[in-house]
């Protein structure tokens, strides 16, 4: 199969350095529209005319932004990421084991979530209107209805505070047995799984129950196929590509979106340096942790598009 | 209402303790007690409850964990910048200071054995003898100078530039003296060098990422928005601390920092909503610890721009505000009623004769009828940024409603609200946090040129009445001056100080030796030194 | 808002059957919309009184729903948060998955240099953090009830373009869609009524769980500042600032989250069990 994918798969790369710079312009103009530069914000209440003056000197902050973003983006093509305005600490070091803890969140999320909801999805699909199906949608949508927040501090009040098997914080660096793994890792995972499988769930069923009522399915039904065969040989391989598409997307909020999971179990990851980097307007740190989600999604709705394409023989 | 053992709380054990660590005796306690309305058989019962407390003999050992409750990648180890209590904590356990404050607000020689002066201009600091740094170096007068001397550099971007300022020169006279020379007479030197922001560093330091100062712990690790860890210094010059090792870290989230205590994660949980103190209040094994450091979220009318140009709707908006309410829906009882001066009741020289302004909405009503602005919709600019204001601002709110009278309530983010709405917005919320002398407070918050001068309140009166105070010696007459400073910011100027915020922190009963303090939660923010862990 | 929650009873009126899981979705979703359009007339307080001494108080009389952690009436700011919670977010779900599908579909039929570029500038769109989206806004245009529903649906415009894209790709390597083409018709019928028949299941499935995450992101935008000022509060707002009544089990976080659970389960119900006629190609 002399298929597209390699070519594909190239044509991604050149294309998914144009979004990069796209979003890492967005990114820029977004940033220099909010109020206050990292001298402002650092200093609070402290900031005087002077005060502010001697520190943006200081920090080199008094040429244009522009300029800076420009050096930024040169420096980027030497594989640097910059210094943080903040701290002045290199941006790799402070991203580094940051990123490392967030992809294992999510990593840990997605051998749990995936599986789970594309089970329960396509089987809810396979049962369509039945009690099982209809048990299944109420329970998604009435779990991802609960704001992430409260299933967070649920979790803990009932897991830690009260029953008391689990500590209430991920204590990540004591981490040194798959006893140990569990402890840290049992409450974020299981919140994160609740907010993203609803939307692989509810989407696998319904692209699985559209596939089946294309004719070509209807064909293998009036061939004898039973139902779990139809579903799993027939429908499913032609529903791959929206469900793909929807794990992609779902899978996408692990990167940058866990910012309440990891404020609630103190799980020092890169969704909380995002927002403390806006909140300081810090704007290597902002860019890098902005590439890197977009990185990663790029990444993920690639794989779908492989996915797509594969699955499809017209397309191929 | 009488109190019963029933209803008697940890937070009141906490005050009959250090009550009797101030030094009163089993009969004034007894007296105290009775006044406060608690039956005979239940003051004995508490007595016996505090003093079993503090019969204890601190203990060595042990791993103590406490969490803050913000946190960023802008922390640091450098005093000069240290901005959030998160900052102020890990300083206090790695570095120290020439001077603190004890209980009462008086200073005491920390680093220093003396700071002195004849005139109120030219201090001589003599230093103790014996004291190293964590890398084994001595402490010596050019320690001392080139940490006082960096605040005056703005590229440091010292968040006490402004105080410093007024050190023009320093002097190492020989190892172990340092001369002080201030611009004009200023006699609460010592009470400025007790400030977070001037601990001791080593001189030259420009990396501060290890934390190599003075005090109680070395430091073990620092990762900026994550946690610091430090450890029992050996060599420490005050021979403590009695725990092995200190990890700290922040919580941002309120319900979390309280069910990391409740789980036995941690030691400490720093500023917990008042909400949630029912909470730990009723259970057994845990602990409040309330103290009133001089924190008030205020109104700001600025007096230079509608509406606040007419005496009249500021006036108005005095008598609108119910204070008791705002103490009893928004603070929950954790405050004390404030009389729209800076100066809090902890401090030595808070005007207590001046009587917080009644909530009045008739006088209120007329106020503004008289100003012209009833009917108009004023913009009430708030934000979480400043803690409380939006529950402050809903009170009010409801208050002016029922007389006719309109604010619209603005929430903005937190997020730049400092450098964009705090001093600029015609009628906004700010928040202040404790300061240790009334002229760093007038001379920050309400001299003509105050570089925060929240209402824009100017009275040349007042600046001469302020320089005059500074420079003097003789305390009673020193108070008389700023208790009619205290006066003329109530009745002039348009800053509305509802109430003074205290911090309720919850500690496990494990921990023992927490005493409030009046530079903040945390017993200053220096706990870690002074406590231990019971086993 | 009320017209798009009709739909349902519409459909029924004029001979199209609905099953009774349907019939209750539609009655729990219009006796919500109902409460969001009496609204002002019906509530025993006003929103932002203060007449509970103690906070998270219990469910009694006078104080149905019980006390919000300022002392507040929580019926009143729960009937008045309908307004809020529903009115916005089915506005910004409709704008928002429109959009997105318009633009999938549109994609997937011209394909080459436009759909490269609409494609690529949704997913740089994707890549931006809400919140510094959020924060930008609010500091370039300034917050108010539009511009909260522009945002919101703006926010959720690349998912539902991506998914639908997905969709539409695949059955436009159809015969039938092949067929239509070269008889010469043009992209709106392509899209309306050749493509759009064959993926309106999932595109509606879609737009039922668009419309949770934007009942539950409003929350996030107000407190930025973006939207809904206090006194008033909208269901997910409720929420979050009564949090602290959760480990006492507090009237005041639980019946706003029931809410939301009551309306999101409904919507998805309500499209799930839409007529045959509706769901089915069939129908066009």
């Amino acid at each position: 199969m002399k298929s597209r994918v390699p070519s594909l798969i190239l044509s991604r790369l050149l294309i998914a350095l144009v979004t990069l710079t796209i979003v890492s312009f967005a990114v820029f103009f977004a940033t220099t529209l909010l109020p206050g530069d990292t001298a402002t914000i650092l200093l609070g209440q402290a900031a005087t005319p002077e005060a502010i003056a001697g520190l943006r000197t200081a920090m080199h902050l008094d040429e244009p932004a522009l300029l800076r973003f420009v050096y930024w983006i040169a420096g980027l093509f030497q594989g640097d990421l910059g210094t943080s305005y903040a701290n002045h600490v290199p941006v790799a070091t402070l991203i580094s084991g940051r990123l490392a803890n967030t992809l294992k969140l999510a990593g840990l999320t997605t051998l749990v979530s995936v599986p789970l909801a594309l089970t329960l999805g396509i089987t809810a699909a396979m049962w369509r209107r039945t009690l099982y199906d209809r048990i299944v949608t109420v329970a998604t949508i009435g779990i991802i209805s609960v704001p992430e927040f409260v299933v967070a501090t649920l979790a803990v009040l009932v897991f830690a505070v009260y029953l008391k098997w689990l500590p209430a914080l991920s204590f990540t660096y004591q981490v040194d047995s798959f006893a140990g793994l569990l402890r840290a890792y049992a409450m974020p995972v299981v919140t994160l799984t609740f907010v993203v499988s609803a939307q692989m769930i509810r989407m696998s069923r319904a692209a699985v129950i559209e596939t089946l009522n294309t004719p070509y399915v209807e064909m293998a039904l009036l061939k004898g196929a039973s139902r779990p065969r139809l579903v799993l040989r027939h429908a499913l391989p032609n529903a791959l590509s929206p469900i793909a598409n929807a794990v992609a997307l779902s899978l996408s909020y692990l990167l940058g979106g866990v910012i309440i999971v990891e404020t609630i179990f103190n799980y020092p990851g890169i969704a909380k340096l995002m927002v403390d980097a806006v909140s300081t307007r810090d704007l290597p740190l902002i860019q890098s942790c902005a590439m890197i989600f977009c990185f990663g999604y790029l990444l993920l709705i690639t794989a779908a598009d492989i996915v797509a394409i594969l699955s499809n023989p017209r397309l191929r | 209402m009488t109190k019963t053992p029933e209803t008697w709380t940890r937070a009141d054990d906490s005050m009959v303790e250090s009550a009797i660590r101030r030094g009163a005796n089993r009969r004034d306690l007894l007296k105290m007690l009775l006044a406060g309305g608690v039956s005979l058989a239940a003051a004995d019962l508490v007595l016996g409850r505090a003093s079993m407390a503090l019969a204890a003999t601190p203990v060595k050992g042990g791993a103590l964990k406490a969490a803050g409750w913000s946190a960023s990648t802008a922390d640091t180890l450098d005093p000069a910048k240290a901005s959030l209590s998160t900052d102020y904590v890990r300083c206090c356990a790695f570095y120290n200071r020439l001077t603190t404050l004890d209980q009462s607000g008086i200073p005491q020689m920390e680093l220093a054995e003396s700071v002195e002066s004849g005139d109120a201009k030219t201090w001589t600091v003599k230093l103790r003898k014996g004291v190293t740094f964590h890398d084994g170096k001595s402490l010596t007068a050019d320690d001392v100078v080139y940490s006082l001397k960096r605040h005056l550099d703005p590229a440091v971007g010292s968040k006490v530039a402004k105080i410093a300022a007024q050190m023009t020169e320093f002097k190492a006279v020989d190892k172990n003296t340092v001369e002080i020379t201030l611009a004009s007479p200023n006699a609460d030197l010592p009470t400025i060098l007790a400030t977070h922001h001037f601990m001791i560093v080593a001189d030259g330091t420009t990396d501060f990422s290890k934390g190599n100062g003075t005090g109680a712990f070395t430091c073990k690790s620092f990762e900026p928005g994550v946690r610091s860890v430090g450890l029992r210094n050996p060599n420490y010059w005050k021979g403590g601390p009695n725990v092995d090792s200190f990890e700290f870290f922040a919580i941002s989230d309120d319900n979390a920092r309280v069910n990391a205590l409740l789980s036995g994660d941690i030691h400490l949980a720093a500023s917990i909503n008042p909400r949630s103190t029912r909470l730990v209040d009723g259970q057994k094994g845990f602990a409040l610890s309330k103290t009133t450091s001089g924190n008030y979220t205020d109104l700001n009318i600025r007096l230079d721009m509608e509406p606040g140009s007419r005496k009249d709707f500021v006036d108005g908006m005095k008598y609108i505000v119910n204070r008791e309410q705002i103490v009893k829906s928004a603070l929950r009882g954790y405050g004390e009623v404030g009389n729209d001066q800076p100066v809090s009741p902890v401090n030595p020289y808070h005007n207590a004769a001046l009587k917080p302004k009644a909530y009045d909405p008739e006088k209120a009503k007329a106020l503004f009828k008289k100003a012209g602005v009833l009917g108009q919709s004023i913009p009430v600019i708030t934000s979480d940024a400043a803690s409380s204001a939006i529950d402050m601002a809903m009170v009010i709110q409801a208050s002016a409603a029922e007389i006719g009278m309109k604010l619209d309530v603005q929430r903005v983010p937190s997020d730049g609200y400092w450098s964009n709405y705090w001093l600029k917005a015609p009628v906004h919320f700010g928040n202040i946090n404790p300061r240790p002398t009334p002229d760093i407070l007038f001379s920050l918050l309400y001299a003509s040129e105050a570089p925060w001068n929240e209402s824009k309140y100017k009275s040349d009166k007042f600046d001469k009445m302020m320089i005059e105070a500074r420079g003097m010696l003789d305390q009673a007459k020193r108070k008389e001056i700023y208790n009619a400073m205290q006066v003329m910011i109530a009745e002039e100027a348009g800053t509305i100080i509802p109430a003074y915020i205290s911090n309720v922190d919850a500690i496990s009963d494990k921990l023992k030796g927490l005493d409030p303090s009046p530079l903040g939660g945390m017993m200053g923010y220096a706990f870690a030194e002074y406590v231990w862990l019971a086993t | 808002m009320k017209t798009h929650s009709s739909i349902g009873t519409f459909a029924a009126w004029s001979g199209y059957r609905i099953n009774p899981v349907g019939l209750v979705s539609v009655s729990v979703v219009l006796f919500w919309a109902l409460v969001a359009l009496f609204a002002p007339h019906i509530t025993p307080h006003s929103v932002g009184e203060m007449i509970d001494a103690d906070y998270f108080g219990p469910m009694r009389p006078g104080l149905w729903l019980g006390s919000d952690y300022l002392g507040r009436d929580m019926l009143s700011r729960l009937i008045l948060g309908a307004r809020y919670t529903v009115g916005i977010s089915l506005a910004a779900v409709f704008i928002a998955c429109f959009t997105g599908v318009v633009l999938g579909m549109t994609s997937a039929v011209l394909r080459g240099p436009v759909d490269m570029v609409v494609s690529r500038l949704l997913d740089a769109l994707n890549s931006i953090p809400s919140k510094l989206f959020g924060l930008m806004v609010v500091a370039a245009v300034g917050s108010s009830i539009p511009v909260l529903i522009l945002t919101l649906s703006i926010i959720y415009v690349p998912g539902a373009y991506r998914f639908s894209r997905a969709l539409a790709v695949n059955i436009d390597t159809m015969d039938f869609i092949m067929v239509a083409r070269i008889r010469g018709e043009k992209l709106p019928y392509l899209i309306a009524s050749e493509i759009l028949p064959n993926i309106i299941g999932p595109v509606l499935a879609d737009l039922g769980l668009r419309f949770v995450f934007i009942v539950l992101l409003l929350s996030g935008l107000s407190f930025l500042g973006l939207g809904v000022q206090p006194p008033y509060a909208d269901w997910g707002a409720l929420v979050r600032e009564n949090i602290g009544g959760l480990p006492f089990a507090a009237p005041a976080v639980i019946v706003p989250s029931l809410a939301i659970a009551t309306l999101t389960i409904s919507v998805n119900l309500l499209i799930d069990n839409l007529p045959q006629k509706i769901r089915d190609r069939s129908a066009s």
